[in-house]
């Protein structure tokens, strides 16, 4: 098992390292074989490298090696330290809240005990039910039809010659908005007395629509205003993912007699998949712990009908104050992201950590 | 058939179909800026007016004079720019690290970070709060600016150590012959070299700053230090909305990170596939 992140830049035209003495600079790849300092932490960094240098069979440079290894732990660690306190600690945190009774008094905080009281009261409870499918099929549905229009999206903007840059700065507009903004925006839209939607489909059909008055229009309504805002992050991935094909793999399909259509979807499009992959993946992170939007737009309504994981976690720890129940419903969700990636990893058979760490 | 009509007819279809997308696209934008603009029964008019009738900058009045928008404005940009300096000053040096130096466990610690950025934050609110509460921070900027920091340190250490490893080796081994440690490496060699990659990272934590929501509206929920998005999220009372003041605020929350997006587009978009492709 090496722990070495495959370097991007490749050792050819380096300097062969045989002289201790001169070569001032870091081995290229550290295979330092029979190491005693496999578990090197933040912490146990070899002490006094500089001055003590243990001539190894076949390594030079080891002082010098490890002099700089610490290096890189001094630099990586005040990032970890603050990501740890703050994320990883946290998750912890929430996990063993979530496992136990939660007492909350003025006082302050209390757990106590170790029950799985919260994750069965979960488990029966038809609203949290209901939020697990809602969510789900909203991440699923969402994800698709950002995932078919984003890559149509992207086919378009890639024939287009002069006003790409002008298109690609408008479609970054919405992904870079705040959420709590255009979800407002939309209610604003989708009004049913005053909207602009509201009188469009009035004047189209003749009849008025309410679209966020009753549960499956609702959905959808919120489903459309989410596809406004995060296609254009998925179009441009895939459209960085087109420009980046080598072109003489099309020319070949379409000289072998392939017309466009068949191209894209025998050639370009596996070709695509890596960038399809990552568009994917944050996506269904995203969506799957989604909040702003239902919080502004619906509230989760009409009844709870679009009431999310996220949103019905922050409701039971925030509003009724039922932190363990609430807990576990956030570690539940937590985990369930965890699992559904793997799971898409898996049946996609992507890599990512071959493929972003290959820069 | 000769490719020519076919080349034509081409053409004219990928322009129609960009001119859809831009109109969807631009639609809803036009509408927020158009209503900003709009007095308070035009606002509510049924039908709805395309351009405003009887254009007014009371909205504008209303939310920066009369409410707290100008507040809420403030706390977000002062938030949004410390964590973005704090990010970019652990980054820099984490990410150069896992470029360059020799670091044993360099895949774990790149992977774990990773799993982390991804996390639903909704898992993390609830402890914060606690932890917050303890330290006294709830209300108060330190608080906001430590998580925010937190949260957009693994991309940023992506990014910019995906940055790292384009840039050629041999000036970095000029220094370390000359015998410059690497922090004095870092700080005169590769940082120059490097400045288009910290600036997508900067641009891309000052967005993510800027737009959260759930973390502000757990721990900041005082009017003094609520940010653009928890302000606007809250701003009405439950039976009226004043759209208009709040579209007025809004538009001014757009108008810095258009201008970042519009300038400064392919570093944004370089970020974007930085995961996928390299910078």
């Amino acid at each position: 098992m090496s722990d070495d992140v495959p370097e991007g830049t490749p050792p050819a035209g380096g300097p062969p390292e045989e002289d201790a003495g001169s070569t001032a600079y870091v081995p290229r790849r550290v295979t330092t074989g029979g190491s005693t300092t496999g578990s090197t932490t933040l912490k146990a960094a070899p002490p006094g490298g500089q001055g003590r240098r243990k001539p190894r069979a076949g390594r030079h440079n080891s002082a010098l090696e490890r002099r700089f290894a610490r290096m890189g732990w001094i630099f990586t660690a005040p990032a970890l330290v603050v990501v740890l306190a703050v994320t990883l600690f946290p998750i912890a945190f929430s996990v063993a809240m979530s496992l136990s009774n939660v007492t909350v008094s003025s006082g302050g905080f209390q757990l106590s005990g170790v029950t799985t009281d919260n994750y069965s009261l979960l488990l029966g409870s038809a609203r949290w039910q209901h939020a697990l499918v809602f969510t789900v099929l909203y991440t699923v549905g969402t994800v698709v039809a950002e995932l078919v229009l984003g890559t149509m999206i992207a086919l378009v903007l890639e024939r287009l010659s002069g006003s790409r840059g002008w298109m690609m700065a408008l479609l970054l507009l919405p992904w870079a908005m705040i959420t709590v903004v255009s979800a407002q925006l939309w209610a604003y839209m989708y009004n049913g007395i005053y909207g602009v939607l509201t009188a469009l489909s009035n004047g189209l059909t003749g009849e008025p629509r309410q679209f966020l008055g009753t549960p499956g229009p609702a959905i959808l309504s919120m489903a459309v205003a989410d596809v406004w805002k995060t296609t254009p992050f998925v179009a441009i991935i895939v459209l960085a993912g087109l420009m980046m094909l080598p072109t003489d793999v099309v020319e070949a399909a379409r000289v072998d007699g392939a017309g466009s259509w068949t191209a894209f979807w025998r050639v370009r499009l596996p070709l695509l998949r890596p960038a399809l992959t990552i568009a994917v993946l944050f996506r269904i992170l995203q969506a799957f712990g989604i909040f702003d939007l239902p919080f502004v737009l619906t509230g989760g309504g009409p009844g709870d009908a679009t009431e999310s994981l996220a949103l019905l976690g922050w409701q039971v720890m925030f509003t009724n104050l039922d932190f363990g129940p609430g807990a576990a419903v956030a570690a539940s969700t937590a985990a369930l992201v965890l699992v559904g990636c793997l799971v898409f990893l898996r049946a996609f058979r992507a890599r990512v950590g071959d493929e972003e760490t290959t820069a | 058939m000769t490719p020519v009509p076919r080349l034509k007819v081409r053409f004219t279809w990928v322009h129609a179909a960009a001119l859809l997308i831009a109109a969807f696209v631009a639609a809803p934008l036009y509408w927020m800026a158009a209503s900003s603009f709009k007095p308070q029964n035009e606002i509510g008019a049924n039908p709805p007016t395309v351009w405003p009738d009887s254009g007014t900058w009371s909205n504008y009045r209303d939310a920066f004079v009369t409410n707290n928008f100008g507040t809420y404005l403030l706390n977000s940009a002062i938030v949004s720019i410390t964590a973005t300096i704090l990010v970019l000053g652990l980054s820099t040096f984490a990410g150069y690290a896992l470029a360059r130096l020799p670091l044993r466990g360099k895949a774990p610690v790149m992977i774990s970070l990773l799993m982390i950025s991804l996390f639903p934050t909704i898992a993390l609110a609830a402890p914060l709060f606690l932890l917050m509460r303890e330290l006294g921070w709830l209300n108060s900027y330190q608080g906001l600016v430590l998580v925010y920091a937190a949260l957009n340190v693994p991309f940023a250490v992506w990014i910019l150590r995906n940055f790292f490893l384009g840039i050629p080796k041999e000036m970095e081994e000029v220094a370390w012959v000359d015998g410059a440690s690497p922090l004095r490496t870092v700080l005169s060699v590769i940082l120059p070299q490097a400045a288009p990659g910290v600036f997508t990272a900067a641009i891309f934590t000052f967005t993510a700053c800027w737009t959260e929501f759930l973390i502000a509206l757990t721990l900041n929920t005082a009017d003094s230090y609520r940010t653009m998005p928890v302000g606007l999220a809250l701003f009405g009372s439950q039976f009226t909305v004043p759209y208009g003041t709040i579209f007025a605020a809004a538009t001014v929350s757009v108008l810095p990170i258009a201008l970042l997006v519009l300038v400064f587009r392919r570093a944004v978009v370089s970020g974007l596939t930085a995961g996928a492709v390299k910078g």
